[in-house]
């Protein structure tokens, strides 16, 4: 056991610190939802241009082959810093190790090195108003786009359909939920290519481009009043052969690296913001004098508990994929722990500051709504519950 | 970062859950708390396999293993609901060893590793083997003070173990050394260590029955309510586990910890002394109308919790302690 950064990871720490020293993100843009794309994505560029963005990434695809410590501590880093997640999380993080793990040459030539530079944004469609926890059931249906100029007129069926070349899809159905689709140039599209097969097996993974008549982008206005998401309504729009990925009926498997990698990074820069979130209550009520009433002092302190063992449980989790190459029963829980901690955080923040903490356009009423999508979203509380109970402990499914 | 046991802690815990879980069964824990002594079997062979001395340096006759191990052991002996005299002699031993002065060590050490002796460990109002023997290691005001004032029994809801209290209500000690905060952190890490245990067996219990026991047709753990509390028992469970090893570690690594002991054991004493209770009780509740039985053991499970959260202190004092050091760490970046 030991709990220090080795003198490697102590080196690569410094060295972002470095370079967030000499690369101050600016003041955060509030109220202007493009603005704030604008800022991640000129981020995002800056931290490309040094070879930042992608330290996970391998060398060749223009990473660093950092290992998930150093992801980690890259993270934890950003979170440090103030600065935004970039604006291409998605991609970085889920689109481009999927085209890692199950691209051809081509599509990894293709996508990834505008993914790195911001230069295209990604979006995930996978969940759908019927589909959402339970993601292997989606509907929107992708059908074979046959070139069948000939078959019918020629009445040499064998050989006609011998020659029937096949040139795409058509994909027709809806998304939601789909964070960025506004900025995005790529989707990253769980559909349905077989409906005779069973649930999970039908499925198949493309690469679809949003530029393109047949797909919609409707924003999905939140109780904060601003739109991360969005609605997708995809009627008749087109994806060639070569953007599907890690082939036909596959969908399912590709899908679940998508998903393995969704939590991985993010886990560290969500712990370190909420980390400042309750640094800043902290000073808040120190400064007032709040922290000598004992009952806000123990409500504080069991935060401070749970953001530490929060810290300390992810850590351990990073100890176990490094060492047995899956994370232990602790894995599953760090996801969970944040939202509920989050949550507690802005509720506590509500109850010290009374009103000045409900302003209509302030930061912590931003703070206290936002956080109540902090147990639906990327799985819900209840989902989460399940998982661990079923997969964690071995329980009967549940009903 | 390597925040995992090595492959002779691993070593260390498995043979002790393999020799306790065939030494110290429920029938074993459940004659010597009924008759209210020790499992003095029990206890003559851990003192012959050395485990008090796990954590006291080989120059001074003990096994030369740090904290980490003391707490692994801990771990076990929590699990098992053991009827024996460990933490307090373990611990004692161990902080007479690193703290004590040639004086104290050469008047106790013998006695402790020879499982004759008994110091007590615990607070002024709840000793553990604090009525008998020369002394009792006091947690207070966040450090430790050694008694050797007058005490008495102070008999509890857990009978597998012998408790007292300091006669006085102002404890009379002494030495207060600088190094008494790290003792002090040493106490409560070694009681949540236990806690960890204690959880892990009540929670290992539950998935047992709620996995076996039928109504409607189906395993009762097949319900969500059912099956969504045992994650909650899961969750406190490695919460407790994650700041009791990070206390152990913070205390055997000294000045190349990012955190001191105190802080680094107060975090595990409040997140134990919370999950102790939370685990405990759901074992209870999990098990329906058996668990509120005598022979469904899960009681002493519960018993041994709540003591032993009394013991750490609850949590708001901890939780306090936390706030205002954390407030003032950043005071002081400011």
């Amino acid at each position: 056991m030991d709990l220090t950064f080795s003198a490697g990871e102590l080196a690569f720490r410094d060295a972002l610190r470095a370079w967030f020293a000499a690369n101050d993100p600016g003041e955060e843009p509030v109220g202007d939802e493009d603005a704030h794309f604008r800022w991640r994505r000129d981020f995002q560029r800056r931290l490309a241009d040094d070879g930042w963005a992608a330290v996970h990434w391998p060398a060749e695809y223009g990473g660093r082959g950092a290992t998930l410590t150093e992801s980690a501590i890259f993270f934890e880093e950003l979170g440090r810093a103030g600065a935004p997640l970039p604006a291409n999380v998605l991609g970085l993080l889920l689109a481009g190790p999927t085209i890692m793990a199950w691209g051809t040459p081509e599509q990894k030539e293709r996508h990834l090195a505008p993914i790195l530079t911001a230069e295209e944004i990604w979006c995930q469609g996978f969940s759908e108003p019927d589909a959402g926890s339970d993601l292997a059931a989606v509907k929107t249906r992708a059908k074979q786009l046959d070139d069948s100029r000939g078959a019918l007129s020629s009445g040499a069926g064998c050989e006609a359909r011998a020659k029937r070349e096949r040139t795409g899809w058509v994909i027709t159905g809806q998304k939601v939920w789909t964070s960025g689709a506004q900025y995005s140039k790529w989707c990253m599209l769980l559909a349905r290519t077989d409906p005779g097969a069973a649930k999970h097996r039908g499925l198949t993974y493309f690469l679809m481009d949003m530029e393109q008549d047949g797909v919609e982008v409707r924003p999905l206005r939140q109780i904060t009043g601003e739109s991360e998401f969005n609605e997708l309504f995809i009627d008749g729009a087109r994806v060639p052969d070569a953007q599907v990925l890690g082939g036909e009926g596959n969908g399912w498997k590709v899908a679940l690296t998508t998903l393995m990698n969704e939590r991985a990074g993010l886990a560290f820069f969500l712990q370190v913001r909420m980390r400042r979130l309750l640094d800043r209550l902290l000073g808040e009520a120190a400064a007032s004098g709040r922290l000598e009433d004992p009952l806000i002092a123990d409500r504080l302190g069991e935060l401070h508990l749970r953001a530490e063992v929060l810290r300390l449980t992810a850590y351990r989790g990073l100890t176990a994929i490094e060492k047995y190459g899956q994370p232990g029963p602790e894995g599953s829980l760090t996801k969970w722990m944040w939202s509920q901690t989050n949550q507690r955080i802005t509720e506590l923040a509500a109850d010290l500051l009374g009103p000045a903490a409900l302003k209509d356009g302030g930061q912590w009423s931003y703070e206290l709504l936002r956080a109540r999508g902090n147990s639906i979203e990327g799985g819900t509380t209840e989902v989460l519950k399940n998982i661990v109970a079923e997969r964690v402990l071995g329980l009967p499914r549940s009903r | 970062m390597d925040f995992d046991l090595n492959e002779d802690q691993r070593e260390i815990k498995s043979v002790a859950r393999e020799l306790l879980g065939a030494r110290s069964t429920w029938a074993r824990v459940r004659k010597a708390a009924e008759s209210g002594r020790y499992d003095e079997a029990l206890w003559r062979e851990l003192v012959e396999l050395g485990w008090p001395g796990i954590a006291v340096s080989e120059e001074n006759g003990g096994q030369g293993l740090g904290i980490v191990e003391l707490v692994v052991l801990l771990e076990e002996l929590g699990y098992a609901c053991a009827a024996v005299p460990f933490l307090s002699t373990a611990v004692a031993a161990a902080i007479l060893d690193r703290f004590g002065g040639e004086e104290a060590r050469g008047r106790w050490l013998p006695g402790l590793l020879g499982g004759e002796t008994r110091v007590g460990v615990g607070r002024a109002g709840l000793i553990i083997d604090g009525a008998e023997g020369p002394a009792a290691l006091l947690v207070h005001d966040g450090r430790l003070i050694l008694v050797d004032s007058a005490r008495e029994p102070l008999g509890t809801i857990d009978p597998t173990r012998r408790f007292g209290r300091v006669a006085d209500d102002e404890p009379a000690g002494s030495w207060t050394a600088d190094t008494s905060a790290v003792a002090a952190a040493l106490v409560l890490a070694a009681i949540a260590a236990e806690l960890v245990g204690v959880c892990q067996r009540a929670l290992d219990m539950t998935l047992a029955y709620v996995g076996e026991r039928r109504q409607f047709g189906v395993p009762v753990g097949s319900f969500q309510a059912v099956a969504h509390r045992c994650a909650e028992m899961l969750l406190h469970t490695e919460s407790a586990r994650s700041t009791a090893y990070y206390a152990a570690w913070a205390i055997d690594a000294g000045e190349d910890a990012s955190v001191s002991p105190t802080e680094a054991a107060a975090l595990a004493a409040a997140a134990a002394a919370t999950g102790a209770r939370e685990v405990t009780a759901s074992a209870i509740q999990a098990h329906g109308g058996i668990g509120f039985t005598w022979e469904a053991d899960v009681h002493w499970l519960y018993k041994r919790a709540e003591v032993d959260r009394a013991l750490l202190g609850g949590t708001a004092g901890h939780h306090a302690a936390l706030a205002r050091a954390a407030a003032a760490r950043l005071a002081a970046r400011a």
